[in-house]
């Protein structure tokens, strides 16, 4: 199954290939307002790409409720004025420094989750990431991380090096376990280093010789996947990659990790599964409001995501992107103009298989009276029923209490990101 | 290196081999000497450097085991050298904590100045120095590993280390883990169990990472006003924390399945309350805090605790805890399955219990009954086992009698295969079998360190090489050295083809040195042990 199922896929990948020539098709089909149909052949190899905003972003100035007077009450030097908030729905909108997202929005590609976060009361970033990550919120003792138990349990995909992949230079928790998965720091040093390509190549097949002839278990299993990955990036020669439709990713790590993971879906390379992580959202001091710290991140964070859509094209189709942040900020602001570690914030789900143009969740309202210990805005989805709503339509995850064991995922409960 | 060999040759002469008190070689073995003492030397120590197979062999691998077995008899001199170098162990626990509250201080007055975002790098001096420190001690493990003569110590320090694990980059534990490994690990890594344990339940670094020091008796009532701020402006905790008490017996002694319930949680995390940690201005030591101990009545795996105690009646629990009959059990097949294989064999792990029972827990004593044991010899557990990061990047090193320097890049590159120092986030510790560091990536990443090492390229490493393997023009005499010096005899067929075909047309024997012995250390046989 698995055999037919890839040459099925690469070779389909070849045909889209050529069809992706021409930038003018691929720019309608990603930013137009109809959604196409689907395909149920070589293009519906399903990818996710978990993006994880480290440091705990203040979901109520990502997606504003601006609709609430006690929004504005609260946070009179940081919040996001009335006149700059990019609308949604009339109630909620984007921070205007989201405003290249709205695009996407608008063609239904790109949905909010609101009031999300973990059932554990942890306001540590350590032990909050380290649940978010391990999905399993309170257990500290997890070995395996959520996405790597995806892969273990569903192991139709399992014959590709790519197929799991963290950018970045250690593996993150959330990858962490028994299946196997890669943590690149630079697809372009990717492989045996030497200083000429032509010394490369002659290291690379003595190598592949010595491992194929005399390794024995797990060793030669692995150093295979190894030598088909090297061969594969040699296909891909990362060093000629130019993005698609001008797309244009900002300098700095975040770009270049999603530079990379397009560059990989784009070449069938078998990524499934791709994590990245961005830092500087942990905003006690001087947070700011349309413009400021806060604002300097999100615009990286929009510029980052059109420019990984617009590269995509009609690749969009196939791809979820889906954000995280271990927890939110206090709906008060401090006495630094920041705001200090709360509970519940917002997330995004973007690609073609999304349901967007919505924002998502129980919004449980700013009211003192329904907030979390007070002061924050409490939990009404727990993290886990987006991730396993994620993986179940997405993905097509079958058995989802082993991926998040001691939960119970309940597609009732699930937020409607994507369509049943 | 010069003691030693003086060393193993009077005990070669005091004791000839095959009239000691003892076997020189293990009993029902099929192995050659040369091959028990490759094999001994692969899993008690970080593989062998030049020469040492034969020592091993000469001596008789079973003294060599024993006399590992005491390490406070083995002259180390030349580390002892080399840890004058590593400014971080100038350092007690009471000057890193002053140095982390001063990084706390001065990042404090940043942020209130804007200046930076609170989780982005703090570029002050103070703060690159403290980061140079985490760098250095990690090195520290990899420059002890490779030069020790005390080997299976420095095996049982990263066994323990990992064991009971910590994570370095939290909070205090970034100044706390040095004076752990060193005051907590390193003194008790070859002595008694029970001790070991106690030492690790009143260590600040396992007090801070599983949150022990803020678990406080329901209802207590704090000596003092305590801001929110002062704790991270995450409001007041009050009330027990349970995970200390869960990680003490699921991982650190009765095992998963050891017999225990949610309700000995509780009330281990009850007898626990009040162990805590003075402030890190104040040196971060270790306190017991009368007001925040439960002293009601516990009950834990159906033994009273009366009513009316302190902090002896968490003594007593981890006394207990020490020689369970399910933490004998579980720490005997960690061990056998570090020693043996991932796999442990159920006689290994009955003859470590046993050796246990017997000793009232002495590590040294069921390691010797481990190494004793048919098990640890059986053909079936020879070469069964792939090498972890650290123990590759070691090997690989001793094998080509590196000197490792202080900067911190050899412990980079055990980072990039996977399993950086003091680092593994969850309280289980790295996994000991090798699914968890064997893969593709990480398996090129042994290719590239393995070819810029034999060429001398790689930084933080001076290679001597001429020592096991003398550069020659000739591929066989090459092939040759290789296979006894590096591989330990177990270079295959197929591998001596293929270094064969690279070496045909290379001319300069230093560069052909280079590349085979490259090839060697990043090929399959040197990733077994």
């Amino acid at each position: 199954m698995s055999i037919s199922r890839r040459v099925f896929v690469k070779s389909g990948g070849l045909a889209l290939f050529s069809f992706g020539l021409d930038p003018l098709f691929l720019a309608r089909a990603a930013f137009a307002s109809y959604r196409p149909v689907p395909s149920s052949t070589a293009l519906s190899r399903p990818i996710l790409v978990c993006l994880f905003q480290r440091g705990a972003v203040d979901g109520l100035n990502m997606i504003v409720p601006h609709g609430d007077p006690l929004y504005y009450r609260e946070r009179p030097r940081i919040a996001v004025p009335e006149r700059d908030v990019v609308d949604l729905d009339g109630y909620f909108g984007l921070h205007p420094r989201l405003a290249a997202l709205k695009p996407l929005w608008d063609s239904k590609r790109l949905a909010a989750i609101h009031a999300v976060g973990s059932p554990d009361a942890t306001r540590s970033h350590f032990d909050a990431q380290d649940y978010m990550e391990s999905g399993t919120p309170g257990v500290k003792a997890t070995p395996d991380g959520w996405l790597n138990r995806y892969c273990q349990h569903d192991r139709e995909h399992q014959d590709t090096p790519f197929r799991a992949v963290a950018f970045g230079p250690e593996l993150p928790r959330i990858l962490a376990g028994t299946a196997p998965s890669l943590a690149i720091g630079d697809l372009q040093a990717f492989g045996l280093r030497a200083p000429q390509p032509a010394a490369r190549d002659r290291l690379t097949r003595a190598f592949e010789e010595l491992y194929a002839g005399s390794a024995t278990g797990l060793l030669s299993a692995s150093s295979q996947e190894a030598f088909e990955a090297v061969q594969t990036l040699k296909r891909v020669d990362p060093t000629q990659y130019q993005p698609a439709n001008g797309a244009d990713y900002p300098r700095g790590k975040l770009g270049k990790a999603m530079l990379e993971i397009a560059q990989l879906i784009k070449a069938d390379a078998g990524l499934q599964v791709a994590f990245a992580d961005v830092t500087g959202w942990d905003t006690h001091v001087n947070q700011g409001a349309s413009e400021g710290q806060l604002a300097a991140r999100l615009a990286e964070l929009a510029q980052t995501l059109t420019a990984f859509a617009r590269d995509l094209g009609d690749r969009l189709e196939n791809v979820v992107v889906l954000t995280m942040s271990e927890f939110g900020r206090t709906v008060r602001e401090n006495g630094n103009s920041g705001t200090d570690h709360g509970h519940a914030t917002a997330m995004l789900v973007l690609g073609g298989p999304v349901n967007g143009g919505r924002v998502l969740g129980a919004w449980p309202g700013l009211d003192p009276a329904n907030r979390f210990e007070g002061r924050d805005v409490a939990v009404t989805t727990d993290f886990r029923d987006l991730f396993a709503e994620v993986l179940a339509r997405h993905l097509g995850a079958r058995d989802l209490s082993a991926i998040f064991p001691g939960f119970i995922p309940d597609p009732a409960r699930f937020p409607g990101a994507l369509s049943a | 290196m010069k003691s030693l060999v003086l060393r193993l040759l009077a005990i070669v002469a005091a004791w000839p081999p095959a009239v000691g008190a003892q076997p020189a070689a293990p009993l029902q073995s099929p192995l050659t000497p040369r091959d028990s003492a490759w094999h001994a030397l692969n899993r008690l120590a970080y593989g062998p450097r030049p020469g040492e197979i034969e020592r091993v062999a000469a001596g008789g691998v079973l003294r060599w085991i024993d006399a590992q077995l005491a390490p406070d008899k083995i002259d180390d001199e030349t580390v002892a050298k080399r840890e004058r170098e590593f400014d971080v162990l100038k350092y007690d626990r009471g000057d890193l904590a002053r140095l982390y509250a001063e990084v706390q201080r001065a990042r404090q007055e940043r942020k209130r100045m804007g200046e930076i975002a609170a989780d982005k790098p703090d570029d002050s001096p103070v703060a690159m120095k403290g980061r140079r420190f985490a760098a250095q001690f990690q090195q520290l493990a990899v420059v002890r590993a490779a030069l020790s003569e005390r080997q299976l110590y420095e095996v049982m320090v990263d066994f323990w280390t990992n064991h009971f694990n910590v994570y370095f980059a939290k909070g205090a534990d970034r100044f706390l883990t040095p004076d752990y490994v060193e005051h907590t690990i390193r003194p008790h890594a070859m002595g008694r169990f029970e001790d070991l344990l106690i030492a690790t339940a009143k260590s600040p670094a396992m007090l801070f990472y599983l949150d022990n020091w803020e678990s406080v008796a329901p209802g207590a009532a704090l000596p003092f006003p305590l801001s929110a701020r002062r704790r991270g402006g995450q409001g007041v905790r009050t009330g027990i924390n349970e995970n200390y008490a869960r990680e003490l017996l699921e991982l650190h002694t009765l095992g998963v399945d050891g017999g225990y319930g949610q309700h000995d949680v509780i009330d281990v995390a009850r007898i626990f309350t009040g162990w805590s940690i003075r402030r890190p201005q104040q040196g971060a030591d270790f306190e017991f805090h009368d007001w925040a101990h439960d002293t009601g009545d516990k009950q834990v795996l159906d033994i009273e605790f009366e009513r009316g105690h302190g902090m002896d009646e968490g003594i007593r629990l981890l006394k207990l805890l020490a020689n369970h009959p399910a933490t004998t059990h579980h720490i005997s097949r960690q061990l056998c399955q570090r020693f043996v294989n991932d796999d442990p064999p159920d006689g290994c792990v009955d003859d470590a219990v046993a050796a246990w029972q017997r000793s009232r827990g002495d590590i040294r004593e069921v390691l010797r009954a481990i190494f004793h044991g048919p098990d640890f010899w059986a053909a079936a557990n020879v070469r069964a086992k792939v090498k972890t990061p650290l123990e590759f990047v070691v090997s690989a090193a001793r094998a080509v009698d590196a000197e490792p320097d202080t900067t911190p890049r050899l412990a980079q590159v055990v980072a990039r295969l996977g399993e950086p120092l003091y680092l593994h986030v969850a309280p289980d510790g790295y996994p000991e079998r090798e699914e968890a560091w064997v893969n593709s990536g990480a398996l090129l990443d042994r290719m590239n360190a393995a070819v810029a090492l034999a060429a001398g390229r790689l930084p933080g490493a001076s290679v001597s090489p001429d020592s096991v393997v003398p550069a020659t023009a000739d591929p066989e005499r090459l092939i040759a050295s290789i296979d006894a010096g590096i591989l330990g005899g177990t270079m295959s067929d197929n591998t001596r083809r293929v270094i064969r075909n690279q070496l045909s047309d290379i001319n300069d024997a230093v560069q052909a040195r280079a590349l085979a012995v490259g090839l060697a250390i990043g090929g399959p046989e040197f990733q077994r042990q």
